[in-house]
């Protein structure tokens, strides 16, 4: 066995391992005030299922858990993606706009009272696809600034996507807007046991393909012409893959809104433990960056002292300060 | 032998058991007001409340023992306040309802969110709808929560003391003279009256006032020169912030004595508990408001 297989499977033996503790305290507490306590009566309860232990933990907990651990997956995926192809340590899809671009698409599906899925879910797809594409428009060609361009435009592009938003929501003055707002704001809540498979059947194939190409990632980092002569036909691969991580980060965002700054905060991290591999960064993301939307999400869910609030609110509050510091520090 | 014994009592006490479930779990069709067919406990003994609105109705109607949860701010009557909290109604807590057994949810149509509820129903709990958008249909929904929860006759005894209390206020306004121009204030800032299809409208012209936001629906925004040109004989505003921010918006007003509700000082600041909930407290506001707008038909009121 090859030493990268080695670190592969090891460090996907670990962040899984995190990802199972992670996911089993996830099912452990919630808003009813079960803990540790009730989990053990649940497993003695597993051959009742009418029981309420069952009910909370296997039909309202598990499918969120699981919902919050495919979009965290999919959103830090998205995230080393867009780092490795645009060279540039900040590009993510929340920061570029694309999360805001599908987040226009949806509200209008909703607005329109189209279905979750195909409406909703395909004009999300447009709205990012649409914002990538213009966010590659803008900061190619001759720019001023070559290597900040492509952060500069993102930016613009998003500031942009919040005006729309801000400018439909203005529209809106039913009951429908408390539902956006909270939407908007990254919301796990109202995931389901249906929901929890459609995503699982959108995103699994996505994981696989982009670690198929995680090789391609790391020649396409020496530079375009390194890669070229290596093999590696640029341009189909790194169209390919902004093309599904834009429809990953759509679909998440179809589901629970804007979760922003996972996709940031998690491929650095990792990063800066198991070094720059993509190919065991790749598995690294999907199940690290699964653990931590799990224990945002598991924060969101315990801290308030009634109800509950948007998992997002949590992500945001950890990942701006991030983004700060390695803005610093890049500089 | 004894094992057989054994056997055939465990079998005997489990169908008793069983039956005794069918029991408690007795339903009924009913259609609510969203138009769907919910079945429905014939006795709900376990409800959860989805609106402070319906949580207020369930008090009225003395039904309080079979109400087992309510939203975070259903907080009239008072001890509404003590009910385990289920998360503010547009913003439900699934785990939290659920873990209170209700045998039966009563929302609202419009606020609850429809996902929460869909999944309320394939958790096997009941959720009834109820949409009240009228006095009228505050009146059903108050006989329809009755019947729900066993309390006819007290939801018709309710819904007949509104009515006689609007037949009142019917008889007074007949024999008004004139018909003020009113301007409602909801919002501080921005300023935000009730259009056309609110309660508030419905009440202002029962009490034989103009609503000056008629022209719109909903809850439109105004702005200070759109108030100036439409000229109110007399605003009335709602403020959950109370004296101190009313002595505020008072000052801001006067500036512009060119509003004849500045001029001749007839700025009210009125309880929006009264006017936010589609309750039967609404008549209440309805009283409220004739005196403002009609003072000079002396109103009276009727005690119960």
């Amino acid at each position: 066995m090859s030493s990268v297989v080695k670190q592969i499977i090891a460090v996907s033996g670990i962040m899984i391992l995190f990802l199972v503790c992670v996911m089993v305290l996830g099912l452990c507490f919630g808003s009813s005030g079960t803990g540790i306590r009730s989990f053990a009566e649940t497993i003695e309860s597993f051959s009742n299922p009418d029981s309420l232990y069952y009910t909370i933990i296997w039909k309202i907990r598990f499918p969120r858990v699981l919902i919050a651990a495919m979009v965290g997956a999919a959103l830090s995926l998205g995230g080393l993606v867009f780092q490795a192809l645009m060279r540039n340590p900040l590009a993510e899809p929340y920061i570029l706009g694309i999360s805001g671009g599908s987040a226009i698409g949806a509200i209008i599906g909703i607005l329109l009272n189209l279905s979750r899925f195909p409406g909703v879910s395909i004009l999300a797809f447009l709205g990012g696809m649409g914002t990538l594409f213009l966010v590659l428009l803008i900061s190619t060609g001759k720019t001023l600034l070559k290597k900040e361009s492509l952060l500069l435009s993102g930016v613009m592009v998003n500031a942009f996507c919040s005006a729309v938003i801000m400018f439909l929501i203005s529209l809106t003055q039913d009951a429908r807007i408390h539902n956006i707002m909270f939407w908007l704001m990254g919301d796990l809540s109202s995931g389901g046991k249906s929901e929890a498979l459609i995503m699982g059947i959108i995103l699994l194939p996505c994981f696989v393909i982009i670690f198929w190409f995680s090789n391609s990632m790391n020649l396409l980092l020496m530079g375009k012409e390194m890669a070229l002569s290596m093999g590696v036909n640029v341009k189909i691969i790194t169209v390919s893959l902004l093309m599904i991580s834009s429809f990953m980060v759509s679909a998440t965002v179809c589901y629970c809104g804007l979760v922003g700054f996972v996709g940031l905060v998690i491929p650095h991290l990792l990063r800066l433990v198991f070094g720059s591999d993509h190919r065991v960064l790749v598995p690294a993301c999907i199940f690290g960056g699964g653990a931590y939307l799990v224990l945002c999400d598991l924060l969101a869910r315990t801290l308030p002292h009634q109800g509950e609030m948007p998992a997002g609110v949590i992500t945001a509050l950890v990942g701006a300060p991030v983004f700060i510091f390695l803005l610093k520090r890049s500089e | 032998m004894f094992k057989k014994i054994r056997a055939i009592s465990i079998i005997g006490m489990s169908l008793v058991i069983f039956s005794a479930g069918i029991v408690c779990a007795e339903t009924r069709p009913m259609k609510d007001q969203a138009g769907r067919i919910v079945d429905v406990p014939v006795s709900p003994n376990r409800v959860v409340s989805l609106a402070p609105s319906i949580t207020e109705i369930i008090y009225d109607l003395k039904c309080e023992d079979r109400l087992k949860g309510a939203t975070t701010y259903s907080d009239f009557p008072k001890a509404a306040q003590k009910l385990p909290k289920v998360g503010s109604y547009v913003y439900l807590d699934l785990e939290k309802i659920v873990s209170l057994k209700p045998d039966l949810c009563i929302g609202i149509k419009d606020g609850n969110p429809k996902a929460i509820v869909m999944r309320l129903e394939s958790l096997g709990i009941p959720v009834y709808a109820v949409n009240p958008r009228s006095i009228d249909s505050i009146q059903s929904t108050v006989l329809e929560i009755g019947e729900l929860l066993q309390a006819s006759e007290k939801a018709r005894h309710m819904v007949g003391e509104m009515e006689s209390r609007i037949d009142y206020i019917r008889q007074l306004t007949a024999t008004a003279k004139n018909q003020p121009r009113v301007f409602f204030q909801i919002g501080i800032s921005p300023i935000v009256s009730a259009g056309s299809d609110t309660f508030i409208h419905e009440l202002i012209e029962m009490a034989g006032g103009i609503n000056l936001a008629q022209s719109y629906i909903s809850y439109p925004r105004f702005s200070i020169e759109e108030v100036v040109v439409a000229a109110p004989d007399i605003m009335i505003i709602t403020s959950m912030a109370r004296e101190k921010v009313f002595d505020q918006i008072m000052a801001k007003w006067k500036q512009w004595p060119n509003i004849p509700a500045v001029k001749n000082d007839r700025i009210f600041l009125v309880d929006s508990n009264l006017f936010d909930r589609p309750t039967p407290r609404l008549i209440e506001g309805l009283e409220v408001l004739l005196q403002i707008i009609h003072p000079e038909l002396n109103f009276k009121p009727v005690n119960f």
